[in-house]
């Protein structure tokens, strides 16, 4: 009977989830002019692996991980594969909600739901899913899963970043994780492995970085939207063919700054996206936003900038230096609202501004997001003194609110258009 | 121009400091076999002790010299202690505190046994915040020790006697430069204990003490000794003044403690402070490490009377670490 219910979920879901990641696609594929060629590869990838349902093919044993902070380097280094499960579909949102409390997040409940009928996009088998002890209800997601069967690593790491307390404790929380990786892999971690392992993800971050700069040009050269299918592809992509990938898109966009070939309307205002993470297929906002006229030129999110953007360094080449400088990268600069206090989110945000001389931030939160929404007011103060406007937009996965969203965000386009031209 | 300015600021400051370290270290120990002399007033640790120096510390002149009677400060021998102060400082500006980073023979020492430590695959010890910020005071005690030590030979303090002679240059005794630098030009005779004296006993037997803790400390701890360096406290007063500096934009900086974490003499400020621009602190050697492992663009910058020679680009430290990655250094 149980069975029986759990396929039909099954079905009905991925017909669901297919339904509404095809209409994504075709927004973010149709709807704007100038396709980018080297987005063709991104496009493919999220069709095949959304709407056509094509497992990917591993054979190698899987990590699960949630949130920004597991260190992905340490997964590499035992021959594993980390795929970031942090889910955007309202299909399996709308399972989580089930059995979810009903103020939890949506990313929170989609990843549950997800979980509860899947275990993880397409994928066979996940031999651990390891989640940080971030917010509250990530933290308390893992006793869940533990009875739906999984097989949970509870990453501690501290609720703040500042004292060097908080950094030996992380420290050591990654050393722990380190050990458990070598039993649930059965391979040890070897000084060559861990060298190789940096090098990897740091050549993924350096093609992102590079894209990271090329957004900085004004008039703009891509599109939020692409951006945001680029970053979200490196949640379960091969490392390897995604940074390919990347790097000839950035190719692609240089040529494309030389031949002064570029993005979307000259004068259209330069936006910043805060806050909650988009991650496919919920990329309502970031699409709203381009539809009416903005162009997101930089953004500080969990699913783009703030998982790529920073590069550990070892002074020792050796495990014992290594495993912590890796444990470093994934704290010290992070600027996720479950560390207080979070000054860092509030510079990085206010440089990010600076260098991309952009117009106006739009602050996402996810209802249900304690932490995000806390953080709003002192954030838009801080944003305020400098003098730039913000935005903020409460929402979740659901389209029914699209119409008084649209209205909200035509009128704050409009008033950064009407500002200028003030000036 | 843009281009030299590319070449250096994707090189890797960490071999080029090896090899000016290895010249420094012939230079100031076996200097002499080919005459060369760069006067007594260096503001590092060329040993006074080896005999065929290149040049000599100040402080061994500078203890000497405190051994004088306070009335004559004003004197002719007062003169000499300014103009020997101020050859320091000459000196002392143009370098700033590399001196201690790319020049002086003890602390090219140590990280020559870091390296040896590094090799053997054996871990670094680390400290407690509070421990590591109250061990640092000691040098400012040693330095205000071995000026009232020879200026209690020619003075009475407080009604107290007279010291006797031999605290003359009583950092020089407990020095493990002393010890250990003439060893590399052959000469192991300042290893002892020298019984002539009560005080020399017990200054040259702290010495040996000394000793034993600057190799042992040196190999758990990057930089052990320098953490107590009288000299180090000296340059520290003059340090504002010197020309060759170390910046910070803090708005560019991201605080991942990339800085700090390669900092061998674990200076935190580097990371966490992000309000003041001139980022040189009282531990600092100026080997620049942490300019080599800043991945944001001019956040770091080091500038020779204002005008930058080193900075942090975001191109040169992909390339080095992916250089250290390959081969694994």
């Amino acid at each position: 009977m149980e069975a029986e219910r759990l396929e039909r979920l099954k079905k009905t879901t991925y017909l669901h989830l297919a339904m509404e990641a095809k209409e994504t696609l075709k927004k973010i594929e149709e709807d704007f002019p100038d396709r980018l060629e080297a987005m063709e590869y991104f496009y493919n990838l999220f069709h095949r692996v959304y709407t056509e349902g094509t497992p990917l093919k591993i054979n190698r044993k899987t990590i699960g991980i949630m949130c920004m902070q597991v260190p992905e380097e340490l997964i590499y280094a035992t021959g594993a594969i980390p795929v970031r499960l942090c889910s955007g579909a309202h299909a399996f949102d709308q399972v989580g909600a089930e059995f979810m409390p009903s103020k939890s997040c949506p990313l929170m409940k989609a990843t549950m739901g997800m979980l509860y009928i899947d275990h993880a996009l397409y994928r066979e088998s996940l031999d651990m899913v390891v989640i940080p002890t971030t917010c509250d209800q990530k933290r308390k997601a893992g006793e869940f899963l533990e009875e739906m069967g999984f097989n949970i690593y509870t990453l501690e790491i501290p609720p703040t970043k500042d004292t060097e307390e908080a950094r030996y404790y992380w420290q050591n929380s990654v050393k722990r994780f380190a050990l458990m990786l070598q039993e649930t892999t059965g391979q040890r971690i070897t000084r060559k492995r861990m060298r190789e392992a940096i090098k990897r993800l740091n050549s993924a971050r350096q093609q992102y970085r590079r894209l990271f700069h090329l957004r900085t040009s004004s008039p703009s050269l891509i599109y939020g939207k692409d951006t945001f299918v680029i970053t979200n592809a490196y949640f379960f992509d091969e490392i390897e063919k995604w940074t390919e990938a990347l790097r000839s898109l950035n190719d692609e966009l240089e040529r494309r700054k030389k031949e002064g070939l570029f993005t979307g309307n000259r004068s259209a205002p330069r936006l910043l996206l805060t806050g909650s993470p988009p991650v496919f297929p919920n990329l309502k906002l970031p699409l709203l936003i381009e539809e009416a006229g903005g162009l997101i030129v930089a953004d500080e999110v969990c699913s783009s900038s703030r998982l790529l953007y920073d590069a550990p360094v070892f002074d020792e080449a050796n495990l014992y230096d290594m495993i912590p400088a890796i444990a470093d990268r994934y704290l010290k600069p992070c600027t996720c609202p479950s560390f207080v206090p979070n000054n860092d989110r509030k510079r990085r945000l206010l440089e990010i501004a600076r260098k991309f001389g952009v117009d106006g931030v739009v602050y996402q939160a996810y209802s249900g997001c304690q932490l995000y929404e806390m953080e709003q007011r002192s954030i838009a103060r801080t944003l305020m003194d400098e003098g730039i406007p913000m935005l903020y937009i409460e929402t979740d996965y659901s389209p029914e609110d699209v119409g008084q969203l649209s209205t909200r965000i035509e009128a704050f386009i409009e008033s950064i258009r009407s500002r200028r031209r003030r000036q | 121009m843009k281009r030299i300015k590319q070449i250096i600021n994707n090189s890797d400051i960490n071999r080029f400091r090896f090899y000016i370290q290895i010249a420094a270290f012939g230079l100031l120990i076996y200097g002499g076999y080919l005459a060369i002399d760069l006067g007594n007033h260096l503001p590092t640790f060329a040993c006074t002790f080896v005999e065929k120096r290149g040049g000599a510390c100040y402080l061994f002149g500078f203890q000497h010299q405190m051994n004088i009677p306070i009335n004559q400060l004003f004197t002719g021998r007062g003169l000499g202690i300014l103009t020997g102060l101020l050859t320091f400082f000459a000196l002392f500006i143009l370098l700033n505190k590399s001196w201690c980073g790319f020049l002086c023979p003890v602390g090219t020492l140590q990280d020559w046994i870091t390296r040896l430590r590094i090799k053997c695959r054996v871990r670094y010890s680390t400290y407690s915040e509070g421990l590591f910020s109250r061990l640092k005071k000691i040098k400012y005690i040693l330095l205000a020790l071995l000026i009232l030590l020879p200026l209690g030979i020619s003075n009475s303090f407080a009604g107290l006697p007279r010291l006797p002679h031999d605290f003359s240059t009583p950092f020089c005794m407990i020095c493990p430069g002393r010890t250990v630098l003439p060893i590399f030009s052959g000469d192991i005779g300042q290893l002892i204990v020298d019984f002539s004296s009560r005080t020399k006993m017990v200054l040259t037997g702290l010495g040996m003490v000394v000793t034993g803790l600057f190799f042992t400390g040196a190999f758990v701890k990057k930089r052990f000794f320098c953490l107590f360096c009288p000299m180090s406290a000296l340059q520290y007063a003059f340090s504002k003044a010197a020309i060759l500096k170390l910046k910070k934009d803090g708005a560019k900086c991201t605080r991942c403690g990339n800085c700090y974490r390669v900092c061998d003499v674990g200076i935190r400020d580097i990371a966490e402070d992000i309000v003041n621009t001139d980022i040189t602190k009282d531990d600092c050697m100026m080997c620049f490490k942490c300019v080599a492992a800043c991945p944001e663009e001019k956040c770091l910058r080091v500038t020779f009377i204002g005008v930058p020679v080193y900075e942090s680009t975001e191109e040169g430290f992909y390339r080095r670490i992916e250089g250290r990655c390959d081969n694994g250094s």
